[in-house]
């Protein structure tokens, strides 16, 4: 009787553990084919959609691989066109008047089985960006002080009433030549910062790996990008892990329109 | 009159005064005597001399010779010797015998020759006294408490019974017990606990309007009995009226593996229903529940960190526990505020006649433990932990502290504590934690008891650097500050008071707090070649505490036999800050948040009939932040079909008000909080139990099956992420609200074998537990803790003096989210970006977890028979299987690295324990 009982709760138990084992589960691994798009839409430059796939994750390739021979529409609310592709994976279309502030533009393509779209506002160009400084020369004495990180330096500002996203693009023309510290590490010599939805921006000796005249570019931007900007998965653990959002549908990357504000720099 | 008085103290202790009488006899009986002949001659003769019953086998006994003259020494001091001298041990059992044993586990086979012995000289002494008188009184009630003869300590969840009759009870937590409509005052009550002799009383006339005091005597260690209960059933046993309990007696977690620490959570992970593969939290994640929907009671107070070093340990010093019970889920009004399970923890009293004193040593911590009877109201029980930094010490530490693992070749991980730790320095760190318990009897039926818990991790690499003149032009210090530390204080002082026969209550003011900081900071002062000194402070600073000070009375009124009423109230003030101070001046969060709660519970035990037992109950709880007023109905119910089949039951509703709070930090590792929940963004969850089983009980064998259903509404994931844009600036700190639901339902199955010289169980758990948070999309999706198949088999043999054991637990992987591929595109600075496409939340599984622990342990034994503690070796999984914790993903050159960060590989270690009594 014991026996019997024992053998038939065994017996169940095994029954369960074939059932649950022929249950396969889904990884959503369909994804893995949708596009990458790639479009800044800024005034006074021509529009340029570059297309590509996705990388396997071995892939040491910097891009991945291009994608060619597609029907690529953008719409600005009145008149939809055409994009013609030039070179392999990359989509323009030359006529610079078509970018045009407020207006709204939609991306559309098919690949493969999917409908791939996207959605931007052009939103109006910076006011007033200027520097405090157009040159500031560290001496030796600064370039010490353990307090470099929190002393401003210089101060960037603009108009800003009404809370607008912007960023900030460094972009040093001497390059990576001359590091403000032995210490230099490996940070790029090109960067972007954040405004956070301020009106000003105050520059510190940290801010800077190198010395050098910078060209630094103030961006109008989206809040799309924003969120694309500040979110890095580049170093996360498999309890961390999220998607970065994108704002194409059917597809991943991002289809932003920004307008453009520019002042020198030179630190040295 | 005075003859009187004594006769009723006799019977009053009932067959306790037995044992009590031979060890008298040994004590205080001195011989003076010159012995030679063999030894069986020498027992003949001490016990016709006086009077005493032992029992030996004489054939071997005969063998030893024995020339020894004994100076006017104590019978004890003779029994030992010759004993000793000849390797046997003696033991007194509660009837007073004396057993002369040349191995432990030969008193089952004297105790039959003993009863043949007698038998055949149709002289069977009554272990219980013939009634005095015929019987006077009839159907009364008669109350008692169970304690243990010789340390005081009272026995709670020991079982009482009227012999003959299907009438029984248990101890409460106290120790003390009621039995209803006991037939006449000449029954003969029986008090048995397991590890513990059977005791017996004879009522009369007098003892049934008094206190009954049932003194019980350890059994001699032989039989493994097994420690863990599940829910059990049978006449005897009111546990069979609850489900999903699961109790446990620290006293035996010796024979189970332990890697350094016996540890009360971690034997509760061995039963189904409770997750056994979190090497990383030794919190209980309870049918699909997370740990900190498990609420922890010690002494009254509420721990908010369960863990040491990592969650490796529980928090818990085996040696201040009397006694465990886990709630897997559809538990009573009496507990509150959680959504999952309860775990109860009662500390020890401490030895109230003599003071004890041991130690346990492992390659790990040293624990110390002193008993002290201050005086005859009161005693004293202090414990002391501390972790040692050894080399098992470090290998748990580096396998949990992975922060310094960076890039190297992808693929699999590097074996435990194999390569990737890199460090420079070795952090200093260690744990320890601290319990005192002070024990002070007003009189017979009021007490008071102070419980003190205190523990803490630290881990501190702070360390002061100079400058070196030739790096820089500049001079100074720099000191760096790096330190994390976490831990609890808790206090409650109770008042335990008997008011009558059939109430008595427990009050409590309670006190616990938690605390979490890290902290890592650069300061100093630097001074320039002209002579300008500077100051500088940089770093983070992240400070989180809560204090939580209460107010409670439980209360118990046994009503009769068929109505037993709980009911009491409860007010809590719980106070939560929360800090994260940048460079000293940017405050990126500073919370202050507090809460007042208060309530009460009323739930009625209702027994119509003798097998079924009903248990409905309401708990009532205001909650300040949101003011609103929660009602969480419970029921309960269990059927006896037979002496073997028990059917049962339990449903509920369950609220909780606050959360821990993940604040993920890649690099640093992350760190857990507590929040309150508001009006707001942090909702107050909610949870619904719908529970049954059955269970098939025998003398030796226990199977049991339940099944679960719960939905969870309002839940809340709440992360702080520092998102961090470009270099060199101050990093943002980004709070996300994610409210979401989930379910989850199981069956578990439990085979127990309960007593032998093989005991131990095995255990199957089908379980499914799924989340829904919108940000991760609609559908429902398996929760982090979700684990389809949990198998779990423990195995414990007794030979001799040893004991083996042997713990298998495999179960399906954890769920984890996974890149499927990446892309990268270009930022309008002309830099890259590259990103993941990640899988559906939770989409993928690792592979399957396995380990096996083994363990041997030899009891060290005094001469009488009385354990003094153990030598044990236990090696964690022993076949060194890679059990994966979670995988880490880096980009290097545009290509994604894999890491597994893995659990724990082959670790051995060394326990000694020793005991002064």
């Amino acid at each position: 009787m014991k026996r019997q009982l024992l053998n038939r709760v065994l017996f169940l138990g095994l029954v369960i553990l074939g059932l649950q084992a022929c249950k396969k589960e889904s990884t959503g691994s369909s994804t893995v084919y949708l596009p990458v798009v790639e479009g800044y839409l800024m005034p006074g430059h021509a529009l340029t959609i570059k297309l590509y796939q996705q990388k396997s994750l071995s892939d040491t390739a910097k891009y991945g691989a291009a994608i060619s021979g597609l029907q690529v529409y953008v719409s600005d609310g009145n008149t939809k066109v055409l994009l013609t592709e030039s070179p392999k994976g990359t989509y323009t279309y030359s006529d610079q008047s078509f970018l045009a502030e407020g207006k709204t533009y939609t991306l559309q393509f098919n690949y493969l089985t999917y409908a791939v779209s996207a959605k931007t506002v052009m939103p109006g160009k910076p006011a007033n960006f200027a520097t405090q400084y157009g040159s500031v020369t560290l001496s030796t004495t600064t370039t010490s002080d353990p307090n470099a990180s929190t002393t401003p330096i210089d101060k960037l500002t603009w108009d800003n009433p009404d809370s607008l996203n912007h960023v900030l693009v460094f972009d040093n023309k001497d390059g990576a030549d001359f590091p403000l510290s032995s210490f230099g590490g490996n940070r790029a010599a090109n960067f972007v910062l954040n405004t956070s939805r301020a009106s000003y921006y105050n520059l510190t000796q940290a801010t800077f790996a190198y010395y050098g005249h910078y060209t630094v570019v103030l961006l109008r931007v989206n809040q799309e990008y924003v969120d694309l900007v500040k979110s890095n998965t580049s170093n996360s653990t498999s309890q961390n892990l999220a998607n970065i959002p994108t704002n194409v549908v059917n597809g991943y990357g991002i289809f932003t329109a920004m307008q453009a504000d520019t002042v020198s720099f030179n630190l040295l | 009159m005075k003859k009187l008085i004594l006769a009723f103290l006799f019977t009053g202790f009932g067959c306790t005064a037995f044992a009590q009488q031979t060890q008298k006899i040994l004590e205080k009986t001195n011989i003076d005597h010159f012995y030679t002949c063999s030894l069986d001659l020498l027992l003949d003769s001490l016990s016709s001399n006086y009077h005493l019953n032992i029992v030996f086998e004489r054939d071997s006994l005969s063998k030893f010779d024995l020339a020894e003259h004994f100076f006017n020494e104590s019978l004890k001091a003779v029994l030992e010797k010759v004993c000793g001298d000849n390797s046997l041990h003696y033991w007194v059992e509660s009837d007073g015998t004396i057993y002369i044993l040349q191995n432990t586990d030969d008193l089952a086979r004297l105790k039959q020759l003993n009863r043949l012995k007698q038998t055949k000289l149709s002289n069977i002494k009554p272990l219980i006294e013939e009634p005095k008188a015929p019987p006077m009184h009839y159907l009364f009630s008669i109350s008692g408490k169970v304690i243990d003869q010789t340390t005081g300590e009272s026995l709670p969840s020991a079982t009482l019974r009227i012999r003959n009759t299907n009438l029984s009870s248990s101890t409460s937590s106290d120790g003390n017990f009621t039995i209803f409509n006991v037939p006449s005052d000449t029954c003969v009550v029986e008090a048995s606990f397991s590890g513990y002799q059977t005791d017996y009383i004879r009522l009369n006339a007098k003892n049934i309007n008094t206190e009954l005091l049932f003194g019980m005597y350890k059994a001699l260690n032989t039989l493994n009995e097994v420690t863990v209960l599940g829910k059990k059933s049978g006449v005897m046993n009111t546990d069979t009226k609850k489900v999903g309990v699961l109790q446990l007696t620290p006293a035996s977690l010796d024979k189970l593996p332990n890697i350094g620490e016996k540890d009360i959570l971690r034997a509760f992970q061995l039963m189904p229903g409770v997750g056994a593969t979190n090497e990383s939290s030794s919190g209980a994640y309870v049918r699909g529940g997370t740990p900190d929907q498990n609420l922890v009671v010690f002494d009254g107070f509420t721990i908010y960190q369960v863990d040491h070093l990592y969650g490796f340990f529980s928090a818990f010093n085996s040696n201040a526990v009397k006694d465990v019970k886990l709630y897997k889920g559809g538990f009573s009004s009496i507990y509150g505020g959680r959504l999952s399970s309860v775990t109860e923890i009662n500390g020890k009293d401490g030895n109230h006649n003599e003071a004890n004193f041991g130690v346990d040593l492992s390659l790990l911590s040293v624990n110390a433990f002193a008993e002290l009877p201050l005086s005859d109201k009161s005693s004293l029980l202090m414990t002391f932990r501390r972790s040692y930094q050894g080399p098992l010490y470090d290998k748990i530490f580096k396998q949990f502290n992975t922060s310094t693992t960076q890039g190297g070749p992808g693929g699999g991980g590097g074996g435990p504590g194999g390569g990737g730790f890199g460090e420079s320095t070795t952090p200093a760190s260690h744990f320890y934690d601290a319990d005192v318990r002070y024990n002070y009897r007003m009189n017979k039926t009021n007490s008071l008891t102070w419980s003190f818990y205190n523990g803490a991790d630290k881990t501190d690499n702070s360390r002061a650097l100079q400058i070196p003149s030739f790096l820089s032009s500049t001079t100074g210090d720099i000191n760096i500050t790096d330190y994390t530390k976490y831990g609890n204080t808790g206090s409650s002082i109770k008042w335990f008071s008997q008011w009558n026969k059939k109430v008595h209550s427990n009050t409590y003011i309670t006190y616990s707090s938690y605390f979490n900081d890290r902290v890592r900071s650069t300061a100093g002062t630097s001074t320039d070649s002209d002579g300008n000194t500077t100051s500088f402070n940089s770093g983070t600073a992240e400070k989180n505490n809560l204090h939580d000070i209460g107010i409670k009375s439980e209360w118990e009124w046994q009503v009769n036999d068929m109505f037993k009423l709980l009911y009491g109230g409860y007010g809590n003030l719980q106070k939560i800050n929360y800090s994260y101070v940048q460079n000293d001046t940017s405050t990126l969060i500073n919370q202050h948040n507090s809460a007042l709660s208060g309530g009460g519970y009323a739930e009625l035990e209702f027994d119509p009939t003798s097998k079924l037992h009903i248990q409905p109950g309401i708990r009532n709880t205001w909650f300040q932040p949101t003011g609103k007023l929660y009602t969480e109905p419970r029921l309960s119910a269990s059927y006896q079909i037979n002496d073997h089949y028990t059917l049962k039951a339990a449903t509920g509703e369950f609220y909780q008000y606050m959360n821990e709070v993940t604040r993920e930090d890649i690099v640093n590792g992350s760190r857990s909080f507590w929040v309150l929940s508001n009006n707001s963004n942090i909702p107050v969850s909610e949870a619904k139990h719908y529970m049954a089983g059955v269970s098939y009980e025998n003398d030796k064998f226990l199977i049991d099956v339940e099944g679960y259903y719960k939905t969870l509404s309002n839940l809340t994931q709440y992360t702080i992420r520092q998102t961090g844009m470009g270099q060199g600036t101050t990093n943002t700190v980004e709070q996300d609200f994610y409210t979401g639901t989930g379910k989850a339902k199981g069956i578990e199955v439990l085979l127990q074998k309960k007593l032998g010289n093989y005991t131990g169980w095995l255990s199957y758990t089908l379980a499914d537990a799924e989340n829904k948070f919108s940000v991760f999309g609609n559908n429902y999706y398996p929760a982090d803790q979700d684990i389809r198949h949990e198998f779990k088999a423990i195995n414990m043999y007794h030979y001799y003096r040893w004991n083996f054991s042997a713990v298998f637990i495999f179960s399906t992987g954890h769920p984890y989210t996974a890149p499927l591929s990446s892309y990268t595109i270009t930022t309008p600075d002309g830099n890259t970006s590259t990103s993941f496409n990640i899988s559906g939340k939770n989409a993928l599984r690792y592979p399957d977890y396995h380990r096996l622990d083994l363990s041997a342990t030899y009891d060290l034994i005094k001469i009488n028979g009385n354990k003094i503690g153990s030598i044990g070796v236990s090696v964690f999984n022993v076949y060194n299987h890679t059990n994966i914790w979670y995988r880490e993903y880096q980009l290097q050159n545009y290509a994604a690295i894999t890491t597994d960060v893995n659990y724990l590989g082959f670790t051995p270690n060394i326990t000694l324990s020793l005991r002064w009594k």
